[in-house]
């Protein structure tokens, strides 16, 4: 071949490749070029894993050492720095919520096993010194009646001269002291003393007995009586703010509260059943009277049983009676009365609990009232011959849902009879007493109470009306009582 | 006047036809897992009656008579202890009459007496909820606990019936070999280092004996139902810590618990709490078994 063509050919051969092979190394150094790029990508990756991973790790290690620091604390308890950290209601994490608690000086410690001699209660009596409580009742109290016309308090041809327990405005019912402490193996000890404007009451103050065999208890001193349903409750136990109008009648707001033995027996039967004796000393000032005899002058006595129907349903039902001498100056203006008195009372209470947050309850009463004796006219000295035969009736239900209650109640006088003969005539003093009331309760827990009331009150038997509205708070400190049923 | 003889006949009366049944040991147990530890021991030597209802909420059980008619018939009255029957068990006690479960007598079973307790307060007030002065009283799902109530109630049953002393000491050398066996299985169970939200204090002794941790709580304090804007707060925080699921009971509202979840994503688990709540539910250890099965 011609050196010329071999060269020609060598040189398109030559540029040929040259070409190719600056576009493949182009292409390869893109190629590198996106490795590379991807490379760096990954390592970045990498890096933010690696960077994760080491906040996972710090976080780690400060917990540990949070454990660690706890404990020791466990271990050797000391006093927890105040205010840690003070972000009230501010939700957070266990570690955030413990500080939280730190910060209210809660410890968080594993004693030892505890020996009988370190368990203290201090919810329930030390050694020195006696459970106390404190509760706080307190109301507004409206009415479209005047001052004055509140004041009469009576319910004619029943009350007279009683003064209403509420003035309009605000009230201060009571701030009540308890005192409970076992005495000794034998005894516990009571004490209810409502302190009021007027000054200190001694309203109870009994022993309860702990050792008697075969279901006998013995109680003695001042207490409120056995006798019917809602008498032994305080009146921030209540369901409403007041007592019902056979109690109001009968007994005052203040129920049958008074000195004397009370003798209970509990027998050992299928079915709950009490039995109580009481002697008392009757200074009850509408039923009996403190001059009305010269020594004890009043007995009660009373039988209860109950029944459970399946788990959720109760009944409680009983009888009771008190019977004594009577001198008061409670029934009519200007008079005194003296003989004797007995009252009659049927309970019953039906409640329903399905749970902690439901509950149904319907109580009611019956009350009966036989009174006879001379009523002395205080101004003439006149003496006229007295028998009474009045009863009562009071039915209430309450529904509870979560912490809120709502009430009902309709309570009555003269429902069967009306008897008041003088000196053999009967006297008619009109229309039946009664009332119907509703209520409305807010329990933010089971130691405060806010409660609205209202009062369809027609029980001055003068067809004046009495809208009653209440406004209620109950408040309690301290040790708090176990609930009766 | 007439009406007094009447009672006092019907008292002569009620007191001759009330005798008393000697047959067997009568225990009145507050909650139902208590009855359940009793009748492990006692087996057909004791009578038990629990009046908890195990749907119940412990905190808020109403006396009724008929409990007090049971803590009479008692032998032993054994109780939870740490003020978890602050509400309703001293009016049972006292009314009940019977002075065998007195405070201070051998009668008055305090089981609390037994364990270690944990969140014992230095200083504690109503402001804080329902803080226990004596420490956390929810301790029946921790079997180390456990071991040693039951251990209690052996001795407070060979003593007071000691002829049958050797039975309760057999009985209880099983209970422990069984609880010992369970305790293999339930350890198999990988627990350790979940993280939980639960709605009370409830599970704080099992936590502690099982590695898993309670990092938060629906009620603000104990005791307090959340109010709404507190339950906003708790999705956040929730979202936040991504538990592995909440804890509730069956006797708290379910409302806040499935509104949680729901925003969450995160599961929420009724846990059993006492003996006989479910079906499976029959003793303490199936009690144990479903709950840390549920936790799972």
């Amino acid at each position: 071949m011609k050196p010329t063509i071999v060269f020609v050919m060598l040189l398109m051969f030559s540029s040929g490749a040259f070409a190719q092979t600056l576009e493949d190394r182009i292409r390869i150094l893109e190629e590198t070029l996106e490795r590379q790029e991807e490379m760096i990508k990954e390592v970045k990756n990498l890096q933010e894993t690696l960077k994760k991973q080491e906040k996972t790790i710090g976080e780690q290690r400060k917990l540990i050492e949070e454990l660690k620091a706890e404990i020791r604390q466990q271990k050797a308890p000391e006093k927890i720095q105040e205010g840690a950290k003070q972000e009230k209601e501010e939700v957070s994490t266990s570690k955030d919520y413990q500080l939280d608690d730190r910060s209210r000086a809660i410890e968080l410690k594993t004693a030892s096993p505890l020996s009988p001699l370190q368990i203290t209660k201090q919810t329930t009596p030390g050694l020195l010194n006696p459970a106390i409580g404190l509760s706080l009742d307190a109301n507004y109290y409206t009415t479209n009646l005047s001052k004055s016309e509140l004041n009469e308090g009576s319910i004619p041809g029943y009350l007279f001269g009683v003064e209403r327990e509420f003035q309009k405005g605000f009230n201060l019912r009571e701030a009540e002291l308890t005192f409970f402490a076992p005495v000794d193996p034998y005894f516990n000890v009571y004490a209810t003393i409502p302190i009021t404007e007027d000054g200190v009451e001694l309203e109870e103050a009994y022993f309860v007995t702990t050792s008697l065999p075969a279901g006998f208890q013995l109680k003695g001193g001042k207490f409120k009586s056995g006798f019917g349903r809602l008498n032994a409750f305080h009146p921030h136990a209540w369901d409403f703010v007041d007592a019902p109008l056979p109690y109001r009648a009968f007994l005052g707001e203040e129920g049958l509260d008074e000195k004397g033995v009370q003798l209970t027996y509990l027998p050992s039967l299928p079915v709950y059943t009490i039995l109580g004796l009481e002697a008392l000393q009757g200074e009850n000032s509408i039923l009996y009277g403190p001059n009305a005899g010269s020594g004890i002058h009043a007995f009660t006595g009373f039988a209860k049983a109950s029944l459970d129907f399946g788990s959720d349903h109760t009944l409680l039902f009983g009888g009771s009676v008190t019977g004594g001498k009577t001198e008061t100056d409670t029934i009519a203006p200007e008079t005194r009365f003296s003989g004797t008195s007995i009252l009659y009372d049927g309970e019953l209470t039906y409640k329903w609990k399905p749970s902690n947050q439901k509950s149904f309850t319907v109580q009611t009463e019956y009350l009966f009232r036989h009174q006879a004796g001379d009523l002395l006219s205080l101004s003439t000295l006149a003496v006229d011959s007295l028998r009474r035969n009045q009863d009562g009736w009071y039915i209430q239900s309450l529904y509870q849902l979560g912490r809120w209650r709502i009430g009902a109640r309709y309570d009555i006088l003269s429902i069967f009879t009306d008897k008041y003969d003088l000196s053999g005539s009967k006297i008619d003093f009109g229309s039946r007493p009664y009332r119907l009331t509703s209520a409305l309760e807010f329990n933010p827990t089971e130691f405060s109470r806010i409660r609205l009331q209202y009062n369809y009150d027609q029980s001055g038997r003068n067809d004046k009306l009495n809208n009653e509205i209440l406004l209620q708070i109950i408040l309690a400190i301290g040790a708090h009582g176990a609930h009766p049923f | 006047m007439k009406m007094l003889k009447k009672i006092c006949l019907w008292f002569l009366c009620v007191f001759f036809f009330a005798t008393p049944a000697f047959a067997k040991f009568n225990i009145a147990a507050t909650l139902p897992w208590i009855g359940s530890i009793a009748n492990e021991i006692g087996q057909d030597k004791v009578r038990v009656t629990s009046f908890v209802k195990p749907n119940q909420d412990p905190h808020f059980v109403a006396a009724k008579p008929s409990m007090i008619l049971d803590v009479r018939k008692a032998d032993i009255l054994m109780y939870n202890g740490m003020d978890l029957e602050i509400g309703y068990l001293p009016v049972l006690v006292e009314s009940s009459k019977n002075p065998k479960i007195q405070p201070g007598n051998p009668g008055n079973f305090d089981c609390s007496k037994f364990i270690d307790p944990i969140e014992v307060p230095t200083s504690v007030d109503r402001s804080m909820g329902d803080v226990h002065p004596q420490g956390n009283p929810h301790y029946q799902l921790s079997p180390k606990n456990i071991l040693r109530v039951a251990e209690g109630i052996e001795g407070i049953l060979s003593k007071a019936d000691p002829e049958n002393a050797g039975f309760y000491k057999k009985n209880f050398s099983s209970f422990r070999e069984r609880l010992e066996e369970k305790q293999r299985e339930w350890s198999a169970i990988p627990l350790r280092g979940k993280t939980f939200v639960a709605y009370h204090k409830f599970f704080e002794y099992l936590a502690l004996e099982s590695g898993f941790e309670i990092v938060g709580y629906i009620e603000p304090k104990p005791g307090i139902p959340p109010s709404a804007s507190y339950v906003e707060k708790l999705v956040d925080m929730i979202k936040r810590v991504e538990p592995h699921a909440i804890l509730s009971l069956s006797y708290y509202p379910q409302k806040e618990v499935k509104f949680l979840s729901e925003k969450t994503r995160v599961k929420s688990i009724i846990v059993p709490h006492d003996v006989g709540e479910t079906e499976k539910v029959k003793d303490w250890f199936s009690l144990m078994d479903e709950v840390l099965k549920s936790l799972e």
